[in-house]
């Protein structure tokens, strides 16, 4: 989404919001479920049947599942505890049976819309030295808004009804509400049943600083997006589009800019629709939390893309950690291992698919696979040195919490960030490798020093506005740390004061956005995902 | 309570479990941390967690982990 089209979203929300205050309070989810309707119809058109497909098929293995809870609590009733152990077994393996169709037809439907180009060009290389050179043409569908969150959102919904932590909805516009809540359709979060239907059905009212928050979160949204993201998005894309032309020091002054253009893009972005949604009385799940105050890799994936982090976390790595195979595993590792090795290699191995699956979620592209599988390394390797690390600094004296350590491990954790970055948008695996040779063998450092590296979108005036906003969020961030609700403090400030922040956002939006003639329209990054 | 104490040290030295109640909350036991954990138990007390038990509250001290062996043994 550019600029333009957030003024129109912006529109439509108020629009929206309007309609929804002067319904009944309880016929307002209807609204939010109408306006989605169209807000989906709007962006995806036809491709809508896929999103309903989706929900058809979440709402009735829903349905199916509880109905099966609800008889084996009939039937356990007049049963001895040996009856109900293998009545219990019985409805456990029917319940699987259904969670396995649902979870293998939503994801059908992702893997051949978002898939079938990667595997059919997998497959076209790999007959390629069999003679098969033009037989196979890569394969590419248009991709229905929002598919790889709703997906999750609907997978996480059906095994948490097959895990009994709550009953399944029994109304299937209100679970379709549940799938498509507008705000969410962007960019995410991945949103839980039981943290948003309740908001979602509750019908709330007007108030003076729900609307003040809303708004300083919509425009702290769009000033990242249009101020920040949008400037350094310039330079970035043309040296990782034309890395050859350029030194070592460019290079690494493109990463840097990209690394900043998707933060404040995801997080602009994220920063709108929260705003969007908490106008409608809906907190969406928190999706970053200063992920570049991080002291270890680890730490930052718990602050950057929380929801996805957590998906994977709860559906993935807990269960195939937990699952049979894993538990042998681990048991035969512990019986031919030391403790050491016994306690790294299975949950090193769990950790692989949770990242081979993340990777692959970002797009279909070996390059994404390879970035999944480039944190995993990281994390491992922390997991493996942790012991020496820790026995080094207590031989040393070294004060793992002290100022410097922390600095240290916080500039360690941005630099392997950024690295994982280039990766991320380089345009090809060997384009990564030549551009991190290019930053290491610090080519052309006089780059800096003449001022190339401003002649290429980015310019002077650009890099003081992208450091000033950055200053900014680092101001906010260190309040956010110290648990200071910023748009709290704001929405309940003297008058002159909410409504003078709330100016200063419009007025740096219209001022210093990058938008008009001048400028490139940006496309939201995690939009494409 | 003591043999858990023991395996606890062995999958995140340094704490002291017997005060701390935000295991989890604070950052100290992480995901990867919670599955050594878990496996760990799991052997000792032959009994079987589910990643419905996963949660923060079940892990946030000692003691609540304790209460989460003493009511799966049940």
């Amino acid at each position: 989404m550019n600029f333009y089209s957030y003024l129109q979203l912006l529109s439509f929300a108020l629009v929206a919001y309007v309609i929804y205050l002067i319904t009944p309070k309880k016929f307002r989810w209807i609204i939010l479920l109408t306006v989605s309707t169209a807000f989906y119809l709007w962006n995806s058109g036809i491709l809508t049947v896929f999103l309903l497909a989706s929900a058809l098929c979440t709402f009735f293995a829903g349905k199916v599942l509880s109905r099966f809870q609800e008889r084996f609590n009939e039937e356990k009733k007049e049963l001895a505890k040996e009856e109900k152990k293998k009545l219990k077994a019985y409805y456990t393996k029917q319940k699987k049976l259904v969670v396995l169709i649902a979870v293998l037809l939503d994801l059908g439907m992702i893997l051949v819309l978002k898939y079938t180009g990667f595997f059919t060009d997998c497959l076209g290389a790999l007959l390629r030295p069999f003679g098969f050179n033009s037989e196979i043409q890569p394969l590419s569908f248009a991709l229905p808004l929002g598919i790889s969150y709703y997906t999750l959102q609907s997978i996480g919904y059906i095994v948490d009804t097959y895990r009994g932590k709550y009953k399944a909805e029994t109304n299937f516009a209100k679970l379709t509400l549940f799938l498509s809540f507008f705000p969410q359709m962007t960019e995410g979060p991945i949103g839980r049943y039981d943290h948003l239907m309740p908001q979602l059905t509750a019908g709330h009212g007007y108030s003076d600083e729900r609307f003040i928050k809303a708004a300083t979160l919509v425009l702290w949204g769009l000033c990242k997006k249009t101020v920040i993201s949008d400037r350094a998005s310039y330079m970035a894309s043309t040296v990782f589009n034309n890395y050859y032309n350029f030194g070592g020091t460019s290079v690494l002054i493109a990463v840097l800019l990209y690394t900043v253009q998707l933060y404040t893009d995801f997080s602009g972005c994220i920063d709108i629709m929260t705003g969007i949604a908490y106008l409608f009385g809906v907190e969406l799940s928190p999706n970053f939390r200063q992920p570049f105050f991080s002291k270890s890799v680890g730490e930052f994936w718990r602050r950057w893309h929380i929801s996805l982090g957590t998906w994977f976390k709860e559906y993935v790595f807990y269960p195939v950690s937990l699952s049979k195979p894993f538990m042998s595993l681990s048991k035969l590792c512990t019986a031919k291992m030391n403790k050491y090795w016994a306690s790294i290699v299975p949950t090193g191995c769990a950790l692989m698919v949770v990242w081979l699956g993340t990777g692959f979620w970002h797009g279909a592209d070996i390059k994404y696979v390879v970035y999944g599988l480039y944190y995993f390394l990281i994390m491992l390797l922390g997991m493996f040195f942790e012991p020496l690390f820790a026995k080094i600094s207590a031989k040393l004296k070294i004060d793992r919490k002290s100022h410097i350590c922390t600095g240290f491990a916080i500039f360690r954790t941005i630099v392997l960030v950024c690295i994982g970055m280039m990766l991320f948008r380089a345009n090809t695996i060997t384009d990564f490798g030549a551009m991190l040779y290019r930053i290491a063998a610090c080519q052309d450092l006089n780059e800096i020093t003449s001022g190339y590296f401003l002649t290429f979108g980015t310019d002077w005036q650009d890099m003081i506005v992208i450091n000033s906003g950055l200053v900014l969020m680092l101001i906010v961030g260190i309040l956010k740390e110290k648990g200071k609700d910023v748009t709290g403090i704001i929405a309940n400030s003297k008058i002159y004061i909410k409504w003078s922040v709330l100016m200063g956002l419009i007025l740096a939006v219209i001022i210093l956005g990058a938008y008009g003639a001048d400028y490139k329209s940006v496309d939201n990054i995690y939009a494409q995902f | 309570m003591e043999k858990l104490l023991e395996i606890l040290e062995e999958v995140k030295p340094g704490v002291d479990f017997e005060k701390e109640t935000e295991l989890v909350d604070s950052g100290i036991l992480d995901s990867m941390s919670i599955i050594r954990l878990v496996t760990a138990i799991s052997d000792e007390y032959d009994i079987e967690i589910t990643p419905l038990d996963l949660v923060p509250e079940n892990f946030n001290s000692a003691k609540a982990i304790y209460d989460l062996i003493q009511k799966l043994s049940d």
